[in-house]
């Protein structure tokens, strides 16, 4: 069979659209952003409590008193578990994807009912949106529309809209042929019979697809969280990437109430904008008596107008508190210029990241890191989205984005130099030193080395040499699965002192959380080791002179980046920036070396220049 | 005058429409088309609707019956053929004139009332006028007053879910009659009706129809039902209109074996009349005649006996004379009115059969009929009465068929006729 280049053309065709339509890229950019930043400060503006009572009151409404009491605890819970400012950027986030994707998703699927051909046109094209993994759309959709909320809020909708549009299309089918034929024997014209007859009709139908795009919506968060867009997504992405299971238990219960609000509350929208359901609930309401006080509901207008009261009290309240934790420009010697840095939920990529975010916001830059997956960092990185990366391990593991980017990138050299590649087995593991050890004892370790993702490279550099170099290939088997995955198993045998061989790295902080053997490599099958280099995107090097000529200086020690992650680990989930600066107050001398200031000037040092 | 009238109109669904119209004129049978996979659901259907006329076409299911009824309003366009609302050629009208005519001259009543679920009663009722973009207030006003008409008054609030299935369908007639249309298109309305509520059903339209005076073309696969309400009847079957006329007429004179196969059920002493099977009496005479005279032409036409009635120009039925009593009396003075026996048992011409057993049975003499006027239309022998009800007619019983009725023939002739001009 000829190869196709089907990946080549699809890539090609990125590259075109990249080049041709970024200004289309960017109106979409800016358009969704700005929605997204609407709904995030009406709904994360006012004091948490008070949105609770909003959000309480419209469940009140539309489905009783229970649903209110109910839906006030469930958000009373998400804040006590201090989750709150995530929930509503992930509430902000399905709100305006599922807005957009109804808006679009309800006129395709009428268009669909109404013409067999733009049906056949539209199924094939919600079948690949429905079914193409979503890591395949979302880096092109970083590449469009670069890392944070947009790409998000793009891949949730390609992802969530199907169901409106196939929704619709049934709802508008399924309308009894003879009330249509009626509608028309009457003289209707063809507009005015989808409006009286045959969208009223499929309304309980298409509010069910509009409960599922809204459900499918809150599915995608976490998936968000890989490319940067906040929220509770982040949080458990974050926790998984660290088996912070407590933090991911208490993430994954705050999207559980979301979405089971979410689910109930427009479920009982859909019987209140239907007459077929209002017909319904009349009936219900009639029949059901005793305990009146239970099914009460307010009319439609007390309701709204409440809804409305406490809104207006929210966006007064909301307007003075402000968000106290986003950064705002101030002076200094950075100017108050914005420097994005991405890390990745690697250990030292958090902890060099957030000593660079510190250390700059002290010279008055505006500094943010973000964590990404490390696919959508460099992709950021390269389209000027991220300014540095500080985690690129050469010239192994990250050298495929360097290969693929780094005509936009700009080497800073390397700051670390002590990395390797090795199996690790817990130290209650006796006699077990190097992976010579490791022979005969399969029994020991149920025949198997945990590892991680099959596409790695150290996964393919252990399964093609270095097992086979100890001989050890027939003897055990290398279980693929993801980094979190390992980690898990790791945890669960440490605790059982169990004895157990996974694939690892240094540095990470696996091994100041357990009690690990690093196994030695006397036949040097692992190869050199990486360096640690950091990366900057190639414009925003020359655009920030000092912040690039002070990170190619930029050098630390094992022991020094040892107690900076022991630091922030001390600190605790969430509170990074606590831990830096505990760190940096330990080791006073440190901020100078890495950002030379010239003393009594308001400026950086000019002799940072290379 | 007629109000609608359907010519040469064909409808094939399927590829090539037109070319099976081609081939179906060049003689083609149904079926062939159907082996290429095209169906021809109207066949070459002429006929006309006079205003103020209930019309049915009759048919079993697949006869195309329904097709041609969405012809009548447009829904369907004809794939060849005119039809003619007052005149005017529905075909040759654009969508939206198409959707005016219908929703301010022609008005339709479904098999499965069709009401919208999503509205009130009332609210279906003036959906028609709604269309028409009159205001609420009074939309409303002529929608409730439409339900008063079928009896609905008061439901207006109520939701279609709470009514029976009577009452649904008197909402759907309704909401036909609110628009005030000239024509009313029914398919099937009735036939998804319990038997009992049907026949509520059809009285009260019947009785609608002698205030309103509407024109309808009412669809339907019941025989019976065709017989009692259709002023005319047109017989479908396999696309094509088989016979169109009375209901008597086609009792007695159906137009080939499938229509005689499908009347023999019929209950015969109820759809025919007297009209249907009177004779001409065989000797007329006047009051002012002189017996003698009575007594020649009697035996002239072997009869046993005269009717008698006035003097022009009333002619009313007075009496009856036998030949006995004008013998009787011939050679003395005197004129007939002297001896006859006033005639006291009469039938009128659309009494049923069955009506006229009782009266026959009573007398030795042909039981006259007589009409409004009093004037006597004809006569109907015992024999002959007790022949069409035990008649198995066939389709040669055309050949003789009796005066006096709206034949069949002529139906079929003028629809001839009217082809041939068209």
């Amino acid at each position: 069979m000829p190869r196709l280049h089907l990946g080549t053309w699809a890539e090609s065709t990125v590259n075109w659209l990249t080049h041709h339509f970024s200004w289309l890229f960017d109106a979409i950019s800016s358009v969704v952003n700005h929605m997204y930043n609407g709904v995030e400060w009406v709904l994360g503006g006012p004091s948490p409590l008070l949105m609770a009572g909003i959000l309480a009151l419209v469940a009140f409404w539309l489905r009783g008193v229970l649903a209110g009491v109910l839906s006030f605890a469930g958000f009373a819970l998400i804040d006590s578990i201090a989750q709150w400012d995530q929930a509503m950027q992930s509430l902000s986030l399905v709100v305006v994807s599922a807005a957009v994707a109804v808006v679009l998703a309800v006129p395709l699927g009428i268009w669909a009912a109404r013409s067999r051909s733009a049906s056949m046109l539209v199924r094939p094209v919600l079948d690949v949106m429905q079914t193409l993994p979503a890591f395949v759309y979302l880096i092109p959709a970083i590449i469009f529309f670069s890392l944070g909320t947009v790409p998000a809020v793009i891949a949730t909708i390609v992802f969530a809209m199907p169901v409106g549009v196939r929704m619709t299309e049934l709802g508008i089918r399924q309308v009894d042929a003879e009330l249509v034929e009626a509608a028309d024997a009457f003289g209707t014209s063809p507009l005015k019979t989808l409006l009286r007859v045959q969208l009223p009709l499929a309304l309980p139908t298409v509010m069910a697809g509009v409960n599922q795009v809204i459900m499918l919506a809150l599915s995608m968060v976490v998936i968000g969280g890989m490319v940067g867009a906040a929220g509770l997504g982040a949080t458990v992405f974050g926790a998984i990437s660290q088996v912070n299971i407590g933090l991911g238990f208490e993430g994954g219960v705050a999207v559980v109430i979301l979405a089971i609000y979410l689910d109930r509350v427009t479920g009982a929208l859909g019987d209140q904008v239907s007459p077929l359901g209002r017909r319904a609930l009349a009936r219900m309401r009639a029949s059901a008596h005793g305990l009146s006080f239970a099914h009460y509901r307010p009319r439609p207008v007390v309701g709204l107008s409440a809804v409305v009261t406490l809104a207006l009290v929210a966006c007064g309240t909301g307007v003075f508190s402000g968000s106290p934790s986003s950064p705002t420009a101030s002076g200094g010697p950075g100017h108050g210029q914005a420097v994005h840095i991405g890390d990745f939920d690697w250990d030292e990529s958090v902890a060099s990241a957030n000593l660079w975010q510190q250390v700059l916001s002290d010279r008055g830059y505006k500094a943010t890191v973000n964590t990404y997956d490390p696919g959508a960092a460099y992709t950021g990185l390269a389209s000027g989205s991220l300014d540095y990366v500080t985690d690129t391990w050469l010239p192994t593991t990250h050298a495929a984005y360097i290969k693929q980017y780094g005509k936009n990138f700009t080497d800073l050299g390397s700051w670390y130099g002590h990395t390797s590649l090795e199996i690790a087995v817990p130290s209650y593991v006796k006699d077990v030193h190097s992976m010579a050890d490791l022979k005969g004892r399969a029994g020991e370790f149920g025949g198997r080395i945990v590892g991680i993702e099959p596409g790695a490279g150290e996964m393919k550099l252990l399964q093609s040499k270095v097992l086979p170099g100890y001989g050890l290939d027939k003897e055990y088997q290398l279980v693929a699965s993801s980094t979190a995955g390992m980690l898990a198993e790791l945890k669960r045998d440490y605790a059982a002192e169990k004895p157990v061989a996974v694939v690892l790295w240094s540095p990470h902080w696996a091994y100041s959380t357990y009690q690990l053997t690093k196994l030695t490599d006397p036949k040097g099958l692992w190869g050199a080791s990486d360096s640690i280099h950091t990366e900057a995107n190639r414009s925003s090097a020359a655009r920030l002179p000092h912040v690039t000529s002070w990170m190619r200086k930029f050098h630390m020690t094992e022991a020094q980046l040892g107690s900076l992650e022991a630091a922030i680990q001390a600190a605790g989930q969430g509170h990074v920036t606590q831990g830096v600066k505990a760190w940096l107050a330990k080791n006073p001398g440190v901020e100078n070396a890495m950002a030379p200031v010239v003393a009594g000037s308001g400026s950086g040092p000019g002799s940072g220049k290379n | 005058m007629t109000k609608l009238a359907a010519e040469h109109v064909f409808k094939i669904f399927g590829r090539r429409p037109k070319e099976g119209v081609r081939r179906l004129q060049e003689g083609a049978d149904r079926d062939r088309l159907r082996e290429d996979g095209t169906t021809a659901a109207v066949i070459d259907a002429s006929f006309t609707v006079q205003e103020g006329e209930i019309f049915v076409i009759m048919g079993l299911s697949g006869s195309g019956k329904s097709t041609l009824l969405r012809m009548l309003n447009g829904l369907l366009e004809p794939t060849s053929g005119r039809v003619l609302f007052d005149g005017q050629d529905l075909t040759a009208l654009s969508a939206k004139a198409l959707r005016d005519m219908r929703s301010r001259k022609i008005s339709m009543v479904f098999q499965h009332f069709a009401l919208f679920p999503h509205r009130s009663v009332l609210e279906n009722a003036a959906y028609g006028l709604e269309v028409q973009g009159v205001p609420r207030a009074e939309r409303e006003k002529r929608a409730a007053e439409a339900l008063d008409l079928v009896g609905l008054d008061g439901w207006g609030p109520h939701w279609p879910d709470e009514l029976s299935g009577g009452m649904q369908q008197r909402v759907g007639l309704a909401r036909a009659l609110a628009t005030d249309a000239d024509l009313l298109l029914m398919d099937e309305s009735f036939s998804a009706l319990d038997p009992l509520i049907r026949r509520d059903m059809q009285d009260q339209l019947l009785d609608l129809q002698q205030r309103l005076r509407k024109t309808i073309v009412f669809i339907t696969h019941d025989l019976n039902e065709a017989m009692r309400l259709g002023d005319r009847i047109a017989v479908m079957r396999d696309g094509r209109i088989v016979q169109i006329g009375a209901a008597a007429d086609i009792l007695s004179h159906p137009a080939d074996d499938y229509v005689a196969g499908f009347v023999q059920d019929v209950d015969r002493s109820r759809v025919l009349t007297a009209a249907s099977i009177m004779e001409r009496p065989r000797v007329i005479v006047s009051t002012d005649d002189q017996p003698d005279a009575v007594v020649r032409a009697l035996r002239t036409d072997k009869a046993s006996a005269a009717f008698v009635v006035s003097p022009a120009p009333a002619l009313r039925l007075v009496g009856t004379v036998t030949e006995a009593q004008a013998a009787a009396a011939a050679d003395g003075e005197g004129t007939v009115g002297e001896l006859m026996r006033a005639a006291t048992v009469t039938a009128q011409p659309d009494a049923p059969l069955a009506d006229l057993l009782a009266p026959a049975s009573r007398s030795d003499l042909p039981l006259p009929v007589v009409d409004g006027d009093g004037r006597l239309a004809g006569v109907v022998p015992q024999l002959r009465l007790l022949a069409a009800l035990g008649d198995r007619p066939t389709p040669a019983d055309r050949a003789d068929r009796s005066d006096g009725s709206d034949t069949a023939g002529r139906a079929d002739q003028s629809i001839r006729e009217e082809a041939a001009s068209a």
